[in-house]
C-alpha cells in the first residue's frame, strides 16, 4: 500500500501499526507526535492504531528554535 | 574581606519556582553540544524549542535536541514560530503537548509577515482565547502595545512577552516607555522576548522592572556563544538587582560626591 510520511510517498507491504512503522523508519526518539490525516494519535495507541492505504502521516518532534 | 551574598528572589511561573530570569532559545547553534554548553553557561532553567517534522533522511536514528536537553531537568517551552494564523498555532500547541507527554506550557507567537516577524495581534488574540479555554498555559509573544498586553493578560495568558525590537535584529530596547507602562499595569510576569543584541540590552530590560528576558540569536550568533551566554547571565542578574536597589533620579547638573565642608584652600 501507499502512504505519505511527512509528505514523502512510501510503499509499505500491508497494513502496519504505528509502533511497527516507527521501528521500520528507525525512529528511536521518544519525544515525538504522530498525526494521521491531521488527527493526533496518542502514544498509548501506537500499538493498536493501524495505518491504512493512502493515509497521510506526520511525524513531528522538537528542534532548535527561539 | 566581607563577602556579601545577594540572593535573587525566586521567580514563579506556572506554579514552578525559577532562580534564573533568563530564558534561552535553542535555534541557530552550530550543534547540540554547543547548544548545551551555552545553556549551562547561561544558567537558564527554561528553554524554547520549535516544533517541526522529524528528519527522515540519513540522521533519522541520530541524536536529537531533547537527548541533550533533558525535559525532566529543564522546562521545555515549545513555540509556535512559523505560524501566520491562529489555526496553525493551535495545531502546533496540540502537537507540542503530545510530544511533551501532555505538558501544556506553550509560547504562542502568531506572526504577521516574514520581513518584520512582527506579531499578528488579531490572530494572536484568537489563538490565545482558544488555547486558554483548552487549559493551555500560554506565554504570549506580542508587540510593545500596553493595551494589547493587558488584553492578553485578561484573556488568561500566564505571561505576556513584548518585544524589545524585531526578532533576531539585536537592536535592543526600542520603546522603553511602552515597556515601563506594560510592567506598571501588569499582574502577570512580563518577559521581554526578542530584540536583545548584547549584555547591556538585557540589563536595560531588567532595570525597567521586567520579570525576565527571552533571547536566542544574541547568544547563538555571537562570535563566542558560550562567553555571551555567561555575559547574559550576569547582565540579567545585575539589571534585576539594580532595579530592586532603585536607581538615583536623573539630574541636569552635577552633584559633588566629596564633602564641600572642610576644604583647606584660602581663596574661597
Amino acid at each position: 500500500m501507499e502512504i505519505y510520511i511527512n509528505q514523502e510517498k512510501k510503499i509499505i507491504d500491508g497494513e502496519i501499526s504505528i509502533n511497527n512503522l516507527l521501528s521500520f523508519l528507525e525512529i528511536q526518539n521518544k519525544y515525538i507526535a504522530v498525526e494521521v490525516n491531521k488527527t493526533i494519535i496518542p502514544k498509548s495507541e501506537y500499538k493498536t492504531f493501524i495505518v491504512k492505504d493512502n493515509d497521510k502521516i506526520e511525524i513531528i518532534n522538537a528542534v532548535g528554535g527561539g | 574581606m566581607q563577602l556579601v551574598v545577594v540572593k535573587l528572589a525566586k521567580f514563579i511561573l506556572d506554579k514552578k519556582e525559577y532562580t534564573s530570569r533568563l530564558i534561552i532559545g535553542t535555534g541557530k547553534y552550530k550543534d547540540f553540544k554547543q547548544t548545551k554548553a551555552a545553556l549551562d553557561a547561561s544558567g537558564a532553567e527554561m528553554v524554547t524549542v520549535a516544533i517541526r517534522r522529524v528528519n527522515l533522511g540519513q540522521e533519522k536514528s541520530g541524536p536529537n535536541l531533547l537527548d541533550y536537553i533533558d525535559p525532566e531537568r529543564y522546562t521545555i517551552l515549545p513555540n509556535t514560530a512559523g505560524c501566520y494564523n491562529s489555526q496553525d498555532a493551535i495545531r502546533t500547541c496540540q502537537i507540542a503537548s503530545e510530544i511533551l507527554n501532555g505538558k501544556k506550557l506553550v509560547k504562542l507567537e502568531v506572526l504577521g509577515d516574514k520581513k518584520t516577524l512582527y506579531p499578528n495581534i488579531a490572530e494572536t488574540i484568537k489563538a490565545a482565547n482558544a488555547l486558554v479555554k483548552d487549559g493551555y498555559k500560554v506565554m504570549v509573544y506580542t508587540t510593545d502595545d500596553p493595551i494589547v498586553a493587558k488584553e492578553l493578560e485578561n484573556i488568561g495568558c500566564i505571561s505576556v512577552m513584548p518585544l524589545a525590537a524585531p526578532i533576531g535584529s539585536g537592536l535592543g530596547m526600542q520603546n522603553k516607555y511602552n515597556i515601563l507602562s506594560i510592567v506598571e499595569n501588569a499582574s502577570v510576569p512580563i518577559i521581554v522576548d526578542a530584540g536583545v543584541g548584547t549584555a547591556s540590552d538585557a540589563s536595560i530590560v531588567m532595570e525597567l522592572g521586567c520579570d525576565g528576558v527571552l533571547m536566542n540569536t544574541a547568544i547563538a550568533c555571537a562570535k563566542d556563544p558560550i562567553l555571551m551566554a555567561s555575559a547574559m547571565k550576569m547582565a540579567v542578574e545585575s539589571g534585576y538587582l539594580a532595579y530592586k536597589a532603585g536607581r538615583i533620579p536623573k539630574k541636569k547638573y552635577a552633584s559633588a560626591s566629596s564633602p564641600i565642608e572642610g576644604n583647606f584652600f584660602e581663596n574661597e
